[in-house]
């Protein structure tokens, strides 16, 4: 907030003050990522919340007459997506669960530098520049995932990838073969094989072939299966109850899930670490039957009967089940002092790409969302522009729309 | 209990003091922060420089810090630390350690913006400041320290990109006195803002790496007071999940002692090394070979006559990004063995006016580049410490004129005069500075321990 100035663009949610558009995507990429809500693809990164906040604020930066229109943004938007998926198809090792480097910090701010040049409109050198630019902006380690500073790593993804086409857009110029050479973007991979991307004539969106995940609660996206796994797991422990919980009757929970150093947490003393922890998100759904915002507060983290089935659960790493979010699996085996064992296994959990979520409950994500931060009339205004996106002459409805501001020219703008 | 390798640093930036200097280390930090004061000052009159700064001005309120070179205009602190950043590499003009990093760019400019931004109240003294410089210096050659390949010149990410930052951060959360812990936050923080590919030096983009390194690791202090927290053992090597390490394929982290025991600053016993052209430190060897066969062939046929000469070659270690036969802009120019040789055959000498367009394209220079033949004998290493320069000129006569340099004027070994780094200074300061002006920083920084309010630099 001490970098304000003239130029400004929304804040999402808030009426009473704006940034900077630099700092607006930074501060809403950092909105996005904070509680580990955003979408996941395959290969592996959060491909949204690096390029929204930065084409939402620079759109709203464009001096007064010139107007940006709904499908001018979607283009930028998916340009900015497919640029991050066909970077991770240029090294093998992004197929798998990150280790060394955060994804969303090395593609999502080439994916924003892209996104905001395409808006932009920069001519072709200048794009070009705009990536190498960005390049020297990219690459975070992944340590600091389970701590306040990941959702940093999206904010930034977001930021430094406009200031890239802002930069490139000044003139500033970058080696013209980042993408090609092992010292550019290869500097992030131990392999790096890149390739030129195929002619425009139908193009193949990597979209139309892999979808992203969409998460049902604030949690790394690992964490999906052991929920859905555990809730059919406590579904069965009560049946065979009388429809109760039966907590003090537990002698062990095992869970069978691929070796991830940064989602294996026994005890997470704080959020952060709660929606990285296998463990915690199988005892919570074992606990409530289900996963919520809720399920990772201070009090619900902390609570005594949860610390008590941490104690007795235990992680298995089978061979077959590999760090991949297309291939991972979970099983959750709870054993009884009386030696009964209850198991359930999954595959691929609702919101996972192979089972995507319905458009009803991806509605009701976003209401439950939102309810507490905009007015109603401004939450429809934000489902139905999305929805007419391609339709929409001006787009900074949807910026209005944002900062909470309710629908009064709903119709008028849309032009339905 | 086990000090981990991350609080150890922690510690140290939190606890050491002045009286934890050494003279030695004083006296070279003084010298380093003068020689980048000049340098950023010459920098403002770059193009990249300027580009920097159309791009800050967009964003300036709170507009209390200076830029090197405009006296009229302000920028937010961490802008104007990028701004002035960028100015200080533009023309790879700055100093250079070992191992290999350009330490001072990366601290300097965030030291002097943030002792701006700091209340009348409270701003830090002459000593307060040398401390914080110092501490940004040390973190980052300790940090080097933990991997072999730091030592030899780089290949895949450009060092002050890495260290740089880390060293930024350190030196602001100094000065601004956070806390053990927050110091550890803002190192952790700013981890997730280093490291940039090599594949952008010798490019217009290069000089963005120091400018970005000093004004992240800024942000990254700023954020850390906040409150913001990070991974406590960023510099730890923890297996299946890297921090700091993602950026080395080898990582041995240590701790470091406590300045309570007899801290040792690196500055000590490693100096740095001045470069006496804007131009890649490789370059600084084969600059004095070339001089010194230019001189032998001045003896030998009265003058220089390029049309003696069959072919030219440079005897040079292996290093991709400054081996360039033809260069085309000045920031090539500024990276290659070649063009760097034959400037200093032509004309007797490299200066700022060797890297003009009109230079980089001159006839006579073209031709002489035409003669050039590169070799890298295997004792030849890529390494600021044990690297040299020979070059060869083959006469069509059948003579063979040789010179070769082992040590440049400017190196570690055989570091610039007092009377040299202040004849750079005022040659450089000069570009927009006027003469009093010019006097009254280099009385400044030499009594730095005695200043009462450091912002007034």
């Amino acid at each position: 907030q001490i970098y304000s100035s003239d130029i400004s663009s929304t804040i999402w949610g808030h009426l009473d003050f704006r940034l900077p558009p630099l700092y607006a995507a930074f501060v809403n990429g950092v909105a996005v990522h904070s509680m580990d809500f955003d979408d996941t693809w395959h290969p592996a990164t959060h491909p949204s919340g690096a390029v929204l906040p930065a084409v939402i604020a620079l759109a709203e930066a464009f001096p007064g007459e010139k107007k940006i229109s709904g499908l001018d943004l979607l283009l930028a938007f998916n340009v900015g997506i497919e640029v991050q998926g066909r970077l991770l198809r240029f090294s093998s090792e992004a197929r798998n669960i990150p280790k060394r480097f955060h994804p969303p910090t090395v593609v999502g701010t080439m994916g924003s530098a892209a996104a905001c040049a395409k808006l932009l409109a920069l001519d072709q050198p200048k794009c070009k520049n705009a990536l190498a630019i960005a390049a020297s902006y990219a690459g975070a380690p992944l340590a600091n995932a389970a701590t306040q500073t990941k959702p940093l790593h999206v904010g930034n993804a977001a930021k430094h990838g406009l200031e890239a086409a802002c930069l490139a857009s000044q003139g500033l110029q970058g080696n013209k073969q980042i993408l090609d050479m092992e010292s550019g973007i290869g500097a992030f991979y131990t392999d790096y094989n890149p390739q030129t991307l195929p002619t425009l004539q139908s193009y193949p969106w990597l979209l139309d072939q892999q979808d992203v995940a969409i998460k049902r609660f604030p949690a790394h996206l690992g964490t999906h299966w052991v929920a859905d796994a555990a809730s059919s797991v406590r579904r069965k422990l009560v049946e065979s109850s009388d429809n109760l919980f039966p907590l003090d009757k537990i002698e062990k929970v095992i869970l069978k899930v691929p070796e991830v150093k940064y989602v294996n947490r026994p005890s997470p003393a704080s959020e952060h670490e709660a929606r990285h922890s296998f463990q915690f998100v199988a005892c919570s759904a074992l606990l409530d039957g289900s996963m919520s915002v809720q399920s990772f507060t201070s009090e619900n983290v902390h609570r005594p009967a949860l610390r008590e089935l941490l104690r007795k659960t235990q992680l298995e790493h089978p061979p077959d089940n590999t760090p991949s979010f297309e291939s991972l699996y979970c099983e959750v085996s709870v054993t009884l002092q009386d030696g009964n064992t209850v198991t359930d296994r999954c595959d691929t959990f609702y919101g996972h790409w192979r089972k995507p979520l319905k458009k009803e409950d991806l509605e009701k994500k976003f209401q439950s969302n939102v309810s507490s931060i905009l007015p109603a009339e401004a939450a429809e205004g934000i489902i139905e522009t999305v929805y007419n996106l391609e339709k929409v002459e001006d787009c900074s409805v949807l910026s209005m729309f944002l900062s909470g501001q309710s629908a009064r020219a709903l119709s008028e703008k849309l032009h339905l | 209990p086990e000090e981990t390798v991350t609080s150890s640093f922690a510690s140290f930036i939190h606890a050491v003091r002045p009286e934890h200097l050494s003279k030695t280390v004083r006296h070279r930090s003084k010298r380093m922060i003068l020689d980048s004061i000049g340098v950023g000052l010459v920098g403002s009159t770059t193009h990249v420089f300027d580009i920097a700064l159309q791009y800050c001005r967009l964003y300036s309120s709170v507009a209390v810090s200076s830029v090197y070179g405009k006296p009229g205009i302000k920028l937010s602190p961490t802008l104007a630390a990028f701004t002035n950043g960028v100015a200080t590499h533009s023309m790879d003009f700055d100093d250079t350690w070992h191992p290999a990093t350009h330490p001072s760019g990366a601290v300097l400019p965030a030291l002097l913006a943030a002792s701006q931004m700091l209340p009348p109240g409270a701003k830090p003294n002459g000593m307060d400041f040398l401390l914080a410089f110092n501490v940004g210096l040390e973190v980052q050659g300790r940090l080097m320290h933990f991997s072999t390949e730091a030592h030899n010149i780089p290949k895949r990410f450009h060092p002050p990109s890495v260290v740089g930052t880390m060293g930024s951060a350190a030196a602001t959360a100094k000065l601004l006195s956070l806390s053990t812990a927050q110091c550890a936050h803002a190192l952790g923080i700013a981890a997730s803002l280093a490291g940039a590919p090599m594949a952008n030096a010798a490019t217009q983009a290069k000089p963005l790496h120091i400018g970005n390194a000093t004004r992240l690791g800024f942000e990254a202090a700023l954020l850390a007071a906040r409150g913001m927290e990070a991974n406590p053992l960023i510099l730890d090597d923890i297996a299946g999940c890297s921090g700091f390490s993602a950026f080395y394929s080898i990582y041995q982290p240590k701790p470091l002692s406590t300045p309570s025991d007899r801290h040792e600053f690196l500055l000590e016993k490693q100096d740095i090394a001045f470069k006496r052209f804007p131009a890649h430190l490789g370059m600084h060897w084969v600059v004095d070979a070339a001089l010194s066969v230019r001189n032998l062939f001045l003896n030998y046929a009265g003058s220089f006559s390029p049309s003696l000469i069959r072919t030219i070659v440079l005897k040079i270690p292996v290093s991709k990004y400054i081996n360039r036969p033809f260069p085309s802009s000045e920031h090539q120019a500024r990276h290659s063995f070649q063009f760097n040789a034959c400037t200093a055959l032509l004309d007797g000498e490299v200066g700022l006016g060797s890297f003009t367009e009109s230079s980089i394209h001159r006839q006579e220079l073209r031709e002489l580049l035409d003669k050039v033949v590169v070799e890298h004998p295997e004792d030849n290493v890529a390494n600021f410490d044990k690297m040299y320069g020979e070059v060869a000129l083959l006469l069509h006569s059948g003579d063979v004129l040789t010179g070769k340099c082992d040590t440049f004027y400017g190196h570690w070994r055989k570091p610039l005069s007092k009377e040299s780094l202040l004849k750079k200074f005022r040659s450089n300061a000069s570009h927009v500075l006027p003469e009093e002006k010019i006097e009254t920083i280099i009385t400044m920084v030499d009594n730095l321990e005695n200043l009462s309010d450091s912002s007034q630099l």
